[in-house]
């Protein structure tokens, strides 16, 4: 689903890489959590994956014939902005030139906000508010979805829904999931493999062995 | 009042720039961009200049001048990413300095001055065509790009995930903030013309609504502001575009006290 070859990243395209040789692959139907300290470039890759910025040097493919994106909340989240949460599902929907209008009540009924259809998306919690973004990724049954911290400014209830919705979409309609976290214990629930970067460089492991290594550190 | 010509003229216009101007207004305040209505209406005043320096249409030039900024200040953020308002400051600077160049050189055959402040007894034949026209390809364009602009001015990153072609649409918008303004001048006047894009969109604000409901009541406002603006400054023989820009910010005072009024009573019940 998504290849990088010597993938290198450098804001000013020159040297130090946030990116330093990185060598991925990630095949259909997994669940990644890509995890790691703070600019360790998490968030480089996962803007490389959906093409905001151009390597430095080397490949980054992404198969996926349908992205759907799930921005951290805190990016882009503009509480005073004028929207129905009605009128975000289905401005998206048109821009994805999609014609049944059905997929939206369907989507919010799938996460659990089917009353919240004519809600202001400023007026919404955290957790509501990810639920929201999440049912409009799912809008045209993207193969890969992509998530930036999605428990961030989440109660822990919202949490535990979030991430078994997750679980449940990439068992039962696997979908590709690449998740940007810094929540660990989620990302060891959840996962098929770890993606742990450090200092722009990464490995893929599992679950199992990211929570052994890393529980040792923390112990 | 309404037998003049000149009056019958300036209403309607004035209904072509009450719609067009919220509707470009409504994307450039929740763009947080609403300094570039300001800068951009000083460029029309250079392309005024222009236009009248060559005895040409002053709105024609307005509209081409300012198409010209609108467009210079998109293709500048690329270079000036973390000094935004730097760049509003590079345009206004080559506008007023244009504007000031020919004005002050005497070779205008013209009086600049009436697009300063507005004033309904200029407006022309030729100048209602071109409001015509720039209004009619202005709401056509809007209507076609209404979703991929509210997303851009929503979530950016997730229009360009959804295929938009958000730079292509930024210039475009340019050009429609160009033409909102060009459409403007003659009533409102270069000085209070960024009052007339962000005011009714900021009353509408306060109503607490989704998109397309704001939209409306900017709409509303705006129709509202202009006519009440225009008739007044008639009787009052001042300049439309001050006293439109003094009604648009009472009104905007009247809905934030009815707003205020509304939560005391709500919170005695």
């Amino acid at each position: 689903m998504i290849q990088a070859q010597n993938l290198y990243f450098s804001y000013t395209g020159s040297p130090p890489y946030v990116l330093n040789g990185i060598n991925l692959e990630i095949h259909k139907g997994e669940y990644v959590s890509v995890v790691g300290e703070n600019g360790c470039g998490k968030s480089t890759l996962m803007r490389l994956i959906l093409k905001f910025i151009k390597p430095t040097d080397g490949t980054i493919i992404s198969q996926a014939k349908r992205i759907g994106y799930v921005p951290q909340k805190n990016d882009f989240s503009n509480s005073n902005f004028p929207i129905t949460v009605y009128e975000m599902l289905n401005s998206y929907r048109k821009l994805l030139k999609l014609k049944d209008k059905d997929v939206l009540a369907k989507n919010l009924d799938q996460v659990g906000m089917s009353s919240f259809s004519s809600a202001l998306m400023g007026t919404l919690s955290g957790g509501q508010t990810q639920k929201i973004l999440i049912a409009r990724a799912l809008i045209g049954d993207p193969d890969l979805l992509i998530l930036d911290e999605p428990s961030t400014g989440v109660d822990v209830g919202s949490q535990k829904e979030i991430y078994g919705f997750l679980k449940e979409i990439n068992q039962l309609n696997k979908i590709t999931i690449v998740s940007v976290e810094h929540n660990l214990d989620a990302a060891i629930s959840n996962s098929t493999l770890i993606y742990h970067l450090i200092n722009g460089r990464g490995h893929l492991c599992s679950p199992q062995k990211y929570a052994d290594e890393y529980l040792k550190k923390t112990k | 009042m309404l037998n003049y010509s000149f009056m019958q003229n300036a209403i309607f216009v004035s209904i072509f720039i009450s719609i067009l101007c919220p509707c470009i207004g409504i994307f450039l305040v929740l763009r947080r961009y609403s300094m570039i209505g300001d800068t951009l209406a000083h460029a029309s005043l250079a392309g005024i200049t222009i236009g009248l320096l060559f005895d040409q249409s002053p709105v024609l030039g307005a509209f081409i001048f300012t198409s010209i900024c609108g467009a210079l200040i998109e293709f500048l953020r690329t270079y000036f990413k973390k000094y935004t308002d730097l760049i509003l400051t590079i345009v206004l600077a080559l506008s007023v300095g244009t504007a000031i160049t020919i004005i002050s050189s005497g070779k205008l055959h013209a009086n600049a001055d009436s697009f300063m402040f507005g004033s309904i007894l200029t407006v022309t034949q030729f100048d209602m065509v071109m409001v015509v026209i720039l209004s009619a390809i202005s709401v056509l364009a809007l209507i076609f790009l209404y979703h991929q602009m509210l997303y851009i001015a929503y979530d950016e990153e997730t229009a360009k995930v959804a295929g938009v072609k958000v730079k292509l649409i930024n210039y475009i918008f340019s050009i429609l903030v160009a033409s909102a303004i060009s459409v403007s001048i003659r009533i409102v006047g270069v000085l209070v013309l960024s009052s007339m894009i962000a005011l009714p969109v900021a009353t509408a604000l306060q109503l607490g609504k989704g998109f397309k409901i704001t939209l409306i009541f900017s709409i509303i406002f705006s129709v509202i502001d202009i006519m009440l603006g225009l008739f007044l400054s008639f009787y009052l023989n001042v300049a439309p575009g001050g006293f439109t820009a003094l009604v648009s910010v009472a009104v905007l005072v009247l809905v934030l006290l009815t707003k205020r009024i509304e939560v005391g009573i709500r919170a005695i019940h």
